[in-house]
This record gives C-alpha cells, structure tokens and sequence, in this order.
C-alpha cells in the first residue's frame, strides 16, 4: 500500500518535470530553431508575472496541466494489460502497444499476445492477472492440474462406459468420436500446465503490472456477488454495474472530458474569432446579416436540439464536437471580437499596415489578432468549465458518447439507478467532477485577475 | 424614443422568422431520419411475432411481417406522415395557429392538454428557485461588496467557487444521496412532485409534504446561478462605490447605510436584472437535467421522455414553447431593462 502511495507521488513528480520542465524547454527551443521569436511581448511577460504570483491560481494551474499531460501516459499507469510480459524466450509489451495504437490512431497496432505463448492454456488472450498470480503462487498450477485430471478422469470413464455398449443411434457413436478426440487434448493441456509451472519456478517467466491493473473497459465479472461493487482493497473505489473498475473510468474519464472541452472551447474560439472579426473589420452589411444570423441562431433551444439529434444517431465524439461548436461554442466569442476588432481597425498601426499594401486576411491576423486576445484568454477557461459540464450532461441523459466510453456522465446515471445501496457510484464523479471543475475555475479567476487587475477604490 | 421603437419592431419581426427556421429544421429532421412511429410499429409487430415462437418458417414470417398496403396508408394517414416534408408542415403549422398541436402517440391525448397539464409544474419550481437565488445572492454578495478583501468576503469567495464548480443537477444527485435515504440521512423524499398519497393527507401535512418535495429541486436551480449571480452583484455594487456620485453622497455627510443602501444599491441591482427575461424563460421551461434527476413530472422531464419516446407530435410541441419562451423572454429583458436604466437606448 505505501509502496503504491510512493510509486504514486514518483509517477505525478515525474509528470510535473515532463510538463513543466522538459515540455517547455523542447518547445522553446524546437521553436526557435524554427525561426520563431519565443519570447513574449513585454506586456504578456508582465501579466504572465502577475498570474505566477496569483498563488491559488498558479498552482492549480500546475495540477490541471501536470494531471492532464500525465493523464495522455494512462495505459503504463492504469491498464489491466501489463508494461511487459516475458516467458521463456517470448517477450511483449501489451500496454506499451495499446498507448502506441491510440497515439498513432490510423496505424493497426494491436497484436494477441496469445495464451499459448506464455504458459497459459487456451487460444485468446493471456490473462495477465492470472499469469501474475501464478507468478507469486504455483500453487494455482497445481490447483489447475488437479482440475483437469479429474476431468480427464471423468473424460476416460465415459469412454470405458460406453466403449463396451453397442452404439445404437448415429449421435452416440458420433459422442464416443468425440470423446476419444478431446482425450489427447487434455493430455496434452495437462503436460502444458505442468511445463509452465517447471518455467515458473525455475523463473523463466516475468511479468510487470501497471500501478493499478484494471482497465475502463474491463468487465471484471469474476469477482463474488453482481455488480456493481462497493470499493475495497483492490478495485479501491468498485465497479459498476458491468463489472468495470470505477477508479479506472475516472481517471479515463478525466483525460476524454477534459480533451473534450479543449477542442470544443478551441475550435468554438477560432470560428468565434474568424466571424467576429470579420464583422468588426468590414462592418456594413455583413456586420448586419451576420448579427441577425448570431440572434436566430442563439436561440436555438441548444441542449432539446443536440438532444433530439443525438436521439436519432448515436454520436462519435468527433459528431459530438461538431454538434456542440456549431450549435452553441461559436456564438459567444463573436460579440467580444466584434467589438475588438471595431475598435483596433481605426488605430494608426493597423492604417500603416493598410497602406504598405497588407491584405485585409494579414491586417486582421497578423496586426489586429495580437492586439485583441484580451478575451480570447481570459474567458478560456471558464469556456472549458462549460464545456466539461455540457459533456456530463450529455452523457448523464444518455445522448453523449458511445457506451462504453469511459465517462463520469455515465456513472452519474448509473448512480441514480443504484441511489440508494451505492452512494460511492454517484458521490465518486461528482467529487471528481466538482474539484477538477473548481481548480479550472482558480485558474480561470486567476487569469482575469492578471489581465484585468481591478482595483476598487472605496470611499468611507 | 424614435430608437427604441424601431429597435424592439426589429426584434418582434424577428421572432416569427426565428420560429418558423427553427420549427422547420426540427420537423425536417424528424421526418428524413429513420425510427419513426411507423418503424416503431413496424419493429413492435416483429417482436411479439419473435414472442409467439419461432416455429414457423422464417421466409413465410417474414412476409407475414410486412406491414399490408393499405394498412400502411392507414398507418401514415393516421400519424400524418402521408403528405411531403414541406406540405406536412405548412399543415402542422396551421395546426399550431389553430393552437391544435396535434396528439401525443404516447399518451393518446391532445399534445396542448399535455404540455399545460406539466407547465404549472415547471412554473412553480422555476419561480421558487428564480426567487430563492435573489434572496440568497443579493445579501451575500451586497456584504461580499461592503466587506471586500476581508475574511469574510475570502471564504464566500470559496463558496462561490464551489457552487460554480458543481452543476445543479449533479448538486441534486449528492444532496439525494446525502439526505435521501439508503446511505446517510433519511430527511428528504427522493425526487417525485408530491407523495402518492398526498391527496389523502391534511391541510398542513401537505403543505409539509410538498415542501420537503421543492428543497433539492430548489437548491439544484439555486446553486445554477448562484455562483455568478452573486459576483454579478458584488462587482456592480463595488463599481457604485467608487462612483463619483457616491463621493457626492458622503461629502453631503450621509451616513455609510444611506449611501450604501439607498445610493448605490439602486444602481447595483440593474445588472441583475438584464437575466430576467433569460432566467425567466429557461425556470418555465425547466431544467431537462435537474427535472430528469428529481423525477419532477414538468416540461424538461416531458421534452426528454417524448424523445425518448420518439413522440414527434410532443416533441414538436416542446420546441414550439421553449422557442417561443425564449424569444418573449429575450425581448421581455430588454424591455425591463430599459425600463429600469433609462440611460439605455438600443439605437445605433
């Protein structure tokens, strides 16, 4: 228990180096080579300081992002597949190739790592939980074998039973075929069983486990009782009512909503940006038309719509994505930039611009955006906040990702069904929900308060 | 005023343009996409076929299976799906002229009886919530405001945080398993509008029952708006502070309650109430989530069950009133709004 409590705080200090050390160092330089001028302007250099000594803030801005970055690591972290597996002269890295297959998402990674393979009886997958237990245990050969003697044994009674009848209908003698088919077959499994526990012993065999080995979409249905489960000692906050490890599903959960919201709240801002500044830039009747547009728009019921589409197809999270940018990210950033853009188009720098010949694209891009990311910043995350809860949401009422996806919505309407004999299946994602939300939201208080130091004077 | 004439015309002009895109979308995609009433019943008549046993040949079942001709005229005839996309919903909307809404395929009743049978409902949560969150966040933030950059405004402050970082629904669901029974405490019912026997109880155990009903459907729209209803107030109160006619008021030696109470509150409360006509709107639609989490049988519970159960008819007649409510409530705002600061003018 201490000893995972240690590799624990060793893996998140290690992330916290990877994030905030290593991370920075390979983009500033990367971005130098590259040509790129990799110091801010003097005024962002300013309000950076400023954030940095907004202590609540900083650092929940450190544990959002170390968390977060660490979180892309999960399947060496938490993974029912182990880092590696060694036996006799085979050797894989299940977890390593998962994590690769979803980083390079349009290769075909995955490989069986098949039981036959590594000592284990049978044609589909090893079972690593098995295989470790055997590892510290081979005693459970010995249980194994004992089973399928007596199963042989039951195998050559049959067929000494029924070998002195006669064999009347065409299915007995088709029985007795196949007894005497499976008899080698158990033979040779026993044989298999007994050299892999001569291997174990004699510690050809090595298997390394992730910190905590389930996964999220796992079905743990050996385990006594139905589910769902309260926690214990190893699923350390239980299952739910497939079987799947909720501690698993959490921190999953963690890394898809926050993903999530980061490409909602992006993609949401760059349109927002785009339209925005063309109809602070040009003005006119394109200004016109396009509010009108935002106002029709805008009052679109958002959450019956996406409801009603999702109803009728079952959403991809990349359709998911789309439905919440077009539908609703878009809108909000468009009335800040419209004004930005309105206001900065009359400076001196931007008619200087104009008059070397910049193109209107180059003039709002290059010279107008810079100037104007005020509230492209500032409301960032708190653009992430909304965007994480919409997930929830969704996924609560049932009309967001695919089953299966781990998601903290999900468990949360799971929860409801079990209220009153489960309270860790609801009380779990909404805590994990209500600080991951609560610390984006330090963040985002924090950042205000750099870009924006109000100070209110106060008469007496 | 010449302004604001024509200001709120060009909002009431379009608001009939905004129903009829957004009716049209919506009863568009109803009927283009599959899962319809009649692929329902088409799907209910294979399942009890499945039911009565799989005995006979599955060519011949098959065949049975296939909906008749006529029948399926019938069928469409009956569900109003006989007619084109564009002729079916000038018809459906002259239905909605003639406020005839058509009928629920669930409920076999008049989707208009439906929908003003769960409005009061919606109405009576949404208007305790819209009024508790006044009379939570207007004291809170008004003594954030008067004691700001203290202890006290410090730990408000963490409380505002938290109720910003828990969503309403998802406050529901923990106050349910904290004080609904089963876990924890045993103090609150869960979810439901009234007991079921509430019509057999006496005058003050009703009015009881029904109280301990409204708590956490209460807090779960209080804590909506708290967090940035509260700032709202604090900041705007704190911008009148340091206002010139504030220092007006002290230099004519008012006293700090008077200044505060009378001066700046007035001016502090406009903000507030530029929402109204939004908060208004979304508390008498109700909430899907916390309606759907506290089984409260209101508008949002009847949106989200009609598509569930694909009851186009009812679903149809959902949007038709959140838009309108929306769009009434929108124009509704500013017109308050203007009302109240007679400093805004919406002209150009």
């Amino acid at each position: 228990m201490i000893i995972k409590l240690i590799e624990t705080a060793l893996i998140l200090a290690a992330g916290f180096f990877f994030t905030h050390k290593a991370l920075p160092y390979l983009l500033v330089n990367g971005g130098r080579k590259l040509g790129f001028p990799m110091k801010p302007a003097p005024h962002w250099q300013k309000r950076m300081k400023r954030f940095k000594t907004i202590k609540r803030g900083y650092y929940s801005f450190l544990i959002i992002t170390t968390l977060f970055v660490t979180s892309f690591f999960l399947e060496f972290i938490v993974n029912s597949k182990p880092l590696m597996i060694r036996y006799q002269s085979n050797t894989a890295f299940p977890a390593v190739r998962e994590w690769a297959d979803k980083l390079f998402f349009f290769a075909d990674l995955r490989r069986m790592t098949k039981k036959t393979d590594f000592g284990q009886v049978g044609d589909d997958e090893v079972s690593y939980r098995l295989f470790a237990a055997s590892l510290k245990d081979p005693a459970i050969f010995d249980r194994q074998i004992e089973k399928l003697e007596a199963e042989l044994k039951d195998i050559r009674a049959q067929i000494s039973a029924s070998g002195t009848g006669s064999k009347s209908t065409p299915e007995e003698v088709q029985d007795y075929a196949d007894l005497q088919e499976i008899l080698p077959v158990v033979e040779g499994e026993i044989e298999a069983v007994k050299e892999a526990k001569a291997q174990f012993v004699a510690g050809k065999a090595m298997i390394i486990m992730p910190l905590y080995p389930y996964s999220a979409g796992e079905h743990l249905l050996d385990i006594p009782g139905t589910p769902p489960h309260s926690p214990d000692r190893t699923n350390i906050l239980g299952t739910d009512d497939s079987g799947a490890d909720v501690f698993a599903q959490l921190v999953y959960g963690f890394r898809i909503s926050l993903s999530f919201a980061l490409i909602v709240s992006f993609s949401g801002y760059v349109i927002g940006i785009i339209i925005g500044g063309m109809m602070g830039y040009f003005g006119g009747w394109f200004d016109i038309l396009t509010q009108r547009f935002i106002e029709v728009w805008s009052s679109i019921p958002f959450l019956f719509t996406i409801m009603i589409i999702a109803a009728i197809v079952q959403p991809t999270f990349i359709l998911l994505v789309g439905l919440l940018v077009v539908l609703s990210a878009w809108i909000s950033m468009t009335f800040y930039m419209r004004g930005e853009f309105y206001r900065e188009k009359t400076r001196d720098y931007v008619h200087a611009a104009v008059a070397m010949g910049a193109t209107d694209w180059s003039v709002m891009m290059k010279h107008i955006l810079p100037n104007s990311l005020v509230p492209v910043v500032t409301f960032a995350p708190f653009a992430i906040v909304a965007n994480i809860g919409q997930l929830v949401s969704l996924d609560y009422l049932g009309f967001g990702l695919p089953v299966g996806t781990p998601s903290w919505g999900s468990l949360l309407s799971q929860g409801m069904q079990y209220i009153k004999y489960y309270p860790s299946l609801i009380l779990t994602p909404s805590i994990a929900l209500s600080v991951t939300l609560f610390l984006v939201v330090q963040i985002g208080e924090a950042v205000r308060e750099a870009f924006d130091p109000k100070v209110f004077s106060r008469l007496r | 005023m010449h302004g604001m004439t024509t200001y709120f015309i060009r909002r009431l002009l379009l608001i009939p343009l905004t129903f009829l895109a957004i009716t049209f979308l919506v009863y568009a995609v109803l009927r283009v996409v599959p899962g319809g009433p009649i692929e329902q019943a088409q799907l209910q008549i294979k399942m009890a076929a499945m039911q009565e046993g799989g005995s006979t040949g599955s060519a011949s079942a098959e065949a049975e299976l296939q909906i008749p001709e006529d029948a399926m005229k019938e069928l469409k005839k009956y569900y109003h799906l006989d007619k084109s996309i564009p002729e079916g919903y000038v018809r459906w909307l002259w239905g909605i002229v003639r406020l005839d809404f058509g009928r629920s395929y669930v409920y076999g009743e008049p989707v208009l009886d439906v929908i003003t049978s769960k409005f009061p409902i919606s109405i009576y949560f949404g208007l305790i919530g819209y009024f508790a969150s006044w009379l939570v966040c207007v004291p809170l933030g008004v003594t954030k405001a008067i004691r700001h950059r203290t202890g006290y405004d410090t730990w408000t402050s963490v409380l505002v945080f938290i109720g910003y970082s828990i969503p309403g629904f998802v406050a529901c669901l923990m106050l349910m398993v904290l004080l609904g029974g089963g876990s924890y405490f045993d103090i609150l019912p869960l979810g439901g509008f009234r007991s079921d026997n509430w019509e057999q109880l006496g005058f003050f155990a009703k009015i009881i029952d029904q109280l301990r009903h409204t708590a956490i459907p209460v807090f779960g729209y209080l804590i909506g708006g708290f967090a940035t209803m509260t700032i709202l107030m604090k900041n705007s109160l704190l911008d009148n502070l340091g206002a010139d006619y504030v220092r007006t008021a002290f230099a004519k030696g008012l006293s700090e309650n008077r200044v505060v109470f009378v001066h700046a509150m007035r001016n502090s409360l406009i903000p507030l109430t530029v929402g109204i006509g939004q908060a208004l709107g979304l508390l008498f639609a109700g909430s899907f989530l916390i309606e759907k989490t506290c089984n409260i049988p209101g508008m949002g519970l009847l949106g989200y069950t009609s598509i569930i159960q694909r009851d186009y008819p009812v679903i149809l007649g959902t949007l038709v009133f959140l838009v309108l409510i929306r769009l009434t409530g929108n124009i509704f705002s500013d017109i308050v709004w203007a009302m109240i600061d007679p400093r805004i003018r919406f002209s150009k």
